[in-house]
């Protein structure tokens, strides 16, 4: 595929990390059980997104994915999912917050990589306008210092 | 950022033999989640708490309890909290007073199959006693009731917006687990709510309605319009009066329950009312305030949005749940009143609904000591549980039951369909819903 274009965003790293992967984007807070539910319940070897209340992402992989997103929404009870999901291996491997990240996010992905030394990379603050120019499919490059590159292909 | 080499969070010098490994391993992990998660949060350093607990963290479900295995890497390090805990209420197990069909229980066992070895754990771990279990710890049956500027890292975002705002206690919205290992480490990141710039107003909510509006509607309304931040609510003292009496009280924490259920608030001002605001009145207004206004027609407007909910709306209500939150003595006692009042005044001696009336077990064994209204209301077929309809409803093994309720929080977690207090008795005792729908 030919390349259409790269922009570059600075965020803060909360779980810093290198890596590359395919963007999943909800410009809509990103309900973390209800997302994940029905993968945990059933034991799924891949998790796709339940959240009947998220048009973007009900039915969509997450696993492996990069996940673009203001923020997380839903129940303080949820900040145990990201431990469960790392444990059964459906995680995505990147949450990428436009927004500040929330304490319900910022618990469960820090108890998920202290506890399971497992790492889902975090970075927030990324701003708006990477979240308005992000699309699923991208191309995303993670940097150690919150640097991510997003790469468009023409399609 | 997890090198601890750049941290902006300030370690006093114990803290940082923890993390050098000088308790153990497992101690040096509990504080290493902590001082991460304070440093997300932007806390210049952690603070010791001073208040007990209260969890969410009390079903055994995947994705809500801490793994076994965190559990038991704590307990075999000898861990346990610095303060005792409460925790929401019990697992929705509770078969005997729910009457639920033999596949829904099968599902249920089969989903909270581990709930009773997980009980023991968190006994072990600090829970204060095996009744301390309910989303109203508040009341002196329960008696969790933190101490005017407290320090405290609490979960249920229904019992911390209440604990921030009536009480006024502090405490951040935690997830579940940060609230154990918090209380674990008896500390939490000095950050947002616990300071005193993160407790100020940043929306005026003006209340212009001609009645006192239904809690939890209010609730839902100025969560939706807010979403986030500290409100300063002006109006309500025309009903409410001056001061927490309490039935205030009441209504605040069913208030307050449902606006955190439709938004991040964690925490709100009430003039004339909640202590902060008596003390400092609308001081605690930021200069740039948003200014919100909510009048008869929003919560009119919010009530029709409510009805919908039964894949058959023609069903017949078949279960009505009363008590999300769990409901104080007071209430107990109000519905009591109402229910068989309706029933002596159409000369009938049993409801046409079954009825579920939800409540902490202290608040239900006092309440079972005036043995006539106890007694009156299983007479007409009233039973009382511990539990928490919205968890068993959230896990969707009863998806599209015909249930009635009066929750705003457990019709935003479920299919069941919302009445406010005085026409739901009505239903109850007729067993058809006004305007034939």
């Amino acid at each position: 595929m030919e390349i259409n274009g790269v922009s570059t965003f600075k965020g803060r790293p909360i779980l810093a990390g290198k890596m590359d992967g395919e963007a999943l984007v909800s410009r809509k807070g990103f309900n973390t059980y209800a997302s994940f539910s029905t993968s945990m319940l059933t034991k799924a070897k891949v998790a796709i997104c339940s959240d009947r209340r998220n048009e973007e992402l009900h039915g969509k992989e997450l696993t492996g994915k990069v996940l673009c997103i203001p923020k997380t929404i839903g129940s303080t009870s949820s900040g145990a999912v990201w431990e469960r999901i790392v444990q059964m291996g459906i995680a995505p491997k990147a949450v990428l917050f436009s927004q500040q990240i929330d304490s319900l996010a910022a618990g469960g992905l820090i108890i998920a990589d202290v506890w399971t030394k497992i790492r889902i990379i975090a970075i927030d603050r990324l701003g708006h306008e990477f979240l308005d120019l992000v699309q699923d499919g991208d191309r995303i490059d993670i940097e150690w210092d919150g640097t991510v590159h997003i790469t468009k292909y023409n399609r | 950022m997890t090198s601890f080499e750049n941290l902006k969070l300030k370690l006093t010098e114990g803290e940082q033999s923890i993390l050098d490994g000088q308790q153990g391993q497992t101690m040096q992990r509990v504080l290493k989640t902590l001082v991460l998660y304070g440093e997300a949060l932007g806390a210049e350093r952690l603070v010791e708490l001073n208040g007990d607990g209260h969890f969410v963290i009390a079903w055994a479900t995947p994705g809500i309890a801490p793994s076994f295995k965190m559990l038991d890497e704590l307990i075999d390090a000898g861990l346990k909290t610095k303060l005792p805990f409460t925790l929401d209420p019990s697992a929705p197990l509770d078969f005997e007073n729910w009457r639920l069909r033999p596949e829904q229980e099968r599902l249920l066992e089969e989903m909270y199959r581990d709930q009773g070895r997980y009980d023991e754990k968190i006994l072990q771990l600090g829970l204060r006693d095996r009744d301390a279990y309910s989303c109203n710890p508040f009341d002196p049956e329960v008696g969790n009731l933190p101490e005017k500027g407290s320090i405290l890292a609490w979960s249920e975002s229904a019992c911390a917006i209440y604990a921030n705002s009536v009480l006024g206690a502090r405490t951040n919205i935690n997830g579940a687990i940060i609230d154990l290992l918090s209380y674990i480490a008896g500390k939490t990141p000095l950050a947002g709510l616990l300071m005193d710039e993160g407790r100020q107003a940043d929306s005026l909510v003006e209340i212009t309605t001609e009645e006192l509006p239904l809690p939890q509607l209010l609730g839902t309304v100025i969560g939706m319009k807010v979403l986030d931040g500290v409100p300063y609510i002006t109006g309500l003292d025309r009903f409410l009066g001056k001061g927490l009496s309490d039935g205030t009280k009441d209504y605040l924490r069913e208030m307050g329950a449902a606006c955190a259920t439709y938004s991040a608030v964690g925490l709100f001002h009430v003039e004339n009312i909640t202590p902060e605001a008596v003390e400092q009145g609308s001081d605690l207004l930021l200069p740039d305030y948003t200014r919100f206004q909510i009048d008869d027609k929003a919560i009119r407007k919010l009530e029709g949005t409510f009805s919908d909910g039964w894949p058959d709306r023609d069903a017949k209500p078949e279960k009505c749940f009363i008590g999300c939150p769990h409901l104080s003595l007071r209430q107990l006692n109000w519905w009591s009143e109402k229910i068989l009042k309706r029933l002596e005044s159409q000369n009938k001696n049993r409801l046409a609904v079954e009825t579920i009336l939800c409540a902490a077990p202290g608040v239900i064994e006092k309440y079972r000591s005036d043995r006539m209204t106890y007694e009156g209301m299983l007479d007409v077929g009233v039973r009382f549980s511990t539990s928490c309809a919205e968890t068993l409803y959230e896990g969707e093994v009863c998806t599209g039951d015909a249930i009635i309720t009066n929750s705003s929080k457990l019709k935003a977690y479920s299919t069941a369909r919302f009445f406010p207090d005085e026409e739901l008795v009505g239903i109850l005792v007729d067993g058809v819903i006004p305007g034939g729908d």
